[in-house]
């Protein structure tokens, strides 16, 4: 393989890979950025949001674009719902950071296996309408793929967009700074709390959607994408939506570099290590 | 007679001895030394294997094997420890869950080292005295469990272990008053992944083949629900909680009730779906878990 198709497959490789994980880490940025702690629950909604998909485009015969919309806004739905039902009566109970991210892995752990148990432990495809096969930079790639990637940004720069420019961004960003201030100057904190976890909910969804629509559907596809969502977030800043989106971009190209050289799993493992040695390097508060 | 103490009954029994034990070292360094280790797997398998692979590849005889098993596993977790335990909690236990992951895939992917999932074996005990090999085993992890048990009761009296629960409990202060708290707890992270470690290359002869699904999160999270039902301050708490959750389901409902055959494999997704269910519980309406806090009596 000469250097500069290696380079090109590793860039193409990890855009595709990227592509999801930006919508995913921006989605779990703005849960963290608003209530401070690491929401490992999140893995359910993007493995759900998949699964919703799989519902619409596999059992009801939906056009996978149509089946989209639908997706994004129940793996809303259920974010709010774990907000309202578990994550809110908690912040009220006083439970700690460190407690409240144990919560959220029974929570992870519940979800994951009672969804095993509606869907089985099977994998899913699913079905496109009649797929195009195109080559970029002599890398074989499907239309599917190309759309997804422009769904992603689109929606990516929404949300940018949303949190940077309007008013229910700094709503948020001033809820999440300074709660009483927030609430002395009219912020209604529950209102934009749903909002914020609604947005962040369907986010991961379609991160789900789009992982699925790049391979398959399987139980697991949230949980085994968190480390790597958690560790974007942190290499990228926390809280910070624009540094999530770069440290993706780079996460995907890594991973994408290395398993080309090497075998899939090294990828992660260099990945991994390379994120504990960050950890160490930033000293960041997570 | 016979038969029962060299079935399955010893057996199982000897399992809970094992996770019992995970989660009294977990007890120890949640809720003394303050350390939120999510990767407790990753230390268990990595003894676990290294201890296979000197027994079995290396011929290293059985308790040479265990000793460098929990050297390897202490050095590693030293190296670990270095990197991560003076950042804050959630970096501890991101970095710990991540630690966990890298030993899961390595002992997938190195299949020149581990016969990837092939599974690498036979382990067998260091002993053999026919059918009650397994008998006398599970009374030597007993003997472990019990020394175990009385050391933690023991440390929780002692200066030292007041030490890690001043680290634990404001670590600012205790730095303030000349401890050096990141040290200590590098040491006791050391020492008790090292038994962790322990316990992993004590579980090996039991199972008798090491395969890498072994490994996996879920071993992780069983021992934290465990130790968080049973009781995370108390001492018997991950004893107590052990029974509760592996001994309930993985013994007494899937022996005593018999489930028909094509039922089978959704049952370990009821017990994780319980299992988390119970963790929210037991964090929202009961966060010392079935025994409760203990208020510290006061040393005079």
């Amino acid at each position: 393989m000469t250097f500069s198709l290696f380079t090109s497959t590793a860039l193409v490789l990890g855009l595709l890979e990227a592509a999801p994980l930006v919508l995913a880490a921006i989605g779990f940025t703005l849960i963290f950025r608003l209530n401070g702690f690491t929401n490992v629950a999140y893995a359910e909604n993007i493995t759900l949001g998949a699964y919703f998909a799989v519902i619409f485009n596999s059992m009801f015969g939906w056009n996978f674009y149509a089946a989209i919309i639908p997706s994004a806004l129940l793996s809303g739905l259920f974010s709010v719902l774990t907000y309202l039902v578990i994550f809110r009566p908690a912040f009220k109970r006083g439970v700690g950071k460190t407690e409240l991210i144990i919560l959220s892995v029974g929570l992870s752990f519940f979800v994951r296996y009672g969804s095993r148990l509606i869907f089985g432990n099977d994998l899913f495809n699913f079905t496109f309408d009649n797929p195009s096969y195109l080559s970029a930079f002599g890398i074989g790639i499907t239309s599917i793929q190309i759309t997804c990637i422009a769904l992603v940004v689109v929606i990516s720069l929404g949300i940018y967009f949303f949190i940077y420019r309007t008013n229910y961004g700094e709503r948020m960003r001033a809820l999440a700074d300074n709660e009483n201030l927030a609430m002395i100057s009219g912020i209604n904190p529950t209102k934009v709390s749903i909002l914020i976890w609604f947005i962040a909910g369907a986010a991961g969804g379609l991160a789900g959607v789009f992982y699925g629509a790049f391979s398959f559907v399987s139980p697991s596809l949230g949980y085994n994408l968190i480390l790597i969502i958690i560790m974007v977030t942190i290499v990228g800043g926390v809280g910070s939506v624009r540094g999530s989106l770069a440290a993706s971009i780079g996460v995907g190209i890594i991973t994408s570099a290395v398993t080309l050289l090497s075998k899939p799993l090294y990828g992660q493992v260099v990945l991994l290590i390379l994120f504990i040695g960050i950890l160490k390097l930033r000293k960041v508060r997570i | 007679m016979e038969q029962l103490l060299s079935g399955y009954v010893i057996y199982s029994l000897a399992f809970l001895l094992i996770f019992i034990s995970l989660a009294t070292l977990l007890h120890l360094q949640f809720s003394l030394a303050g350390i939120v280790n999510f990767g407790v797997v990753g230390f268990w398998g990595l003894g676990m294997y290294s201890f296979s692979l000197l027994l079995v590849k290396g011929k290293v005889p059985f308790v040479l094997a265990v000793i460098l098993a929990c050297m390897i596993t202490g050095i590693v977790s030293w190296i670990l420890g270095r990197i991560i335990l003076n950042l804050d909690d959630q970096a501890v236990l991101v970095g710990t869950l991540a630690f966990a992951t890298i030993i899961e895939y390595l002992s997938t992917s190195e299949k020149w080292l581990t016969n990837g999932v092939m599974g690498l074996g036979t382990v067998n005990f260091p002993f053999n005295f026919g059918k009650k090999s397994l008998l006398v085993y599970s009374l030597i992890l007993l003997v472990f469990t019990v020394l175990l048990m009385l050391y933690t009761y023991k440390l929780k009296k002692s200066p030292y272990g007041r030490l890690l629960l001043s680290i634990s409990d404001n670590e600012k202060l205790s730095q303030s008053l000349g401890k050096s708290t990141f040290r200590q707890k590098n040491i006791f992270f050391t020492f008790t992944c090292a038994l962790i470690g322990f316990f992993g290359a004590m579980a090996a002869p039991l199972y008798s083949f090491i395969f890498p699904r072994m490994i996996g999160s879920g071993v992780t999270f069983t021992i934290w629900i465990a130790l968080m039902l049973g009781g995370r301050k108390r001492l018997f708490g991950g004893l107590i909680g052990v029974i509760a959750t592996i001994g309930l389901f993985d013994y007494v409902i899937e022996t005593v009730i018999p489930i028909p055959t094509q039922y089978a494999e959704i049952v370990p997704n009821i017990k994780f779906c319980v299992y988390g269910l119970m963790l929210i519980l037991v964090l929202m309406f009961r966060p010392f878990g079935i025994l409760g806090d203990k208020k510290m009596e006061i040393v005079k």
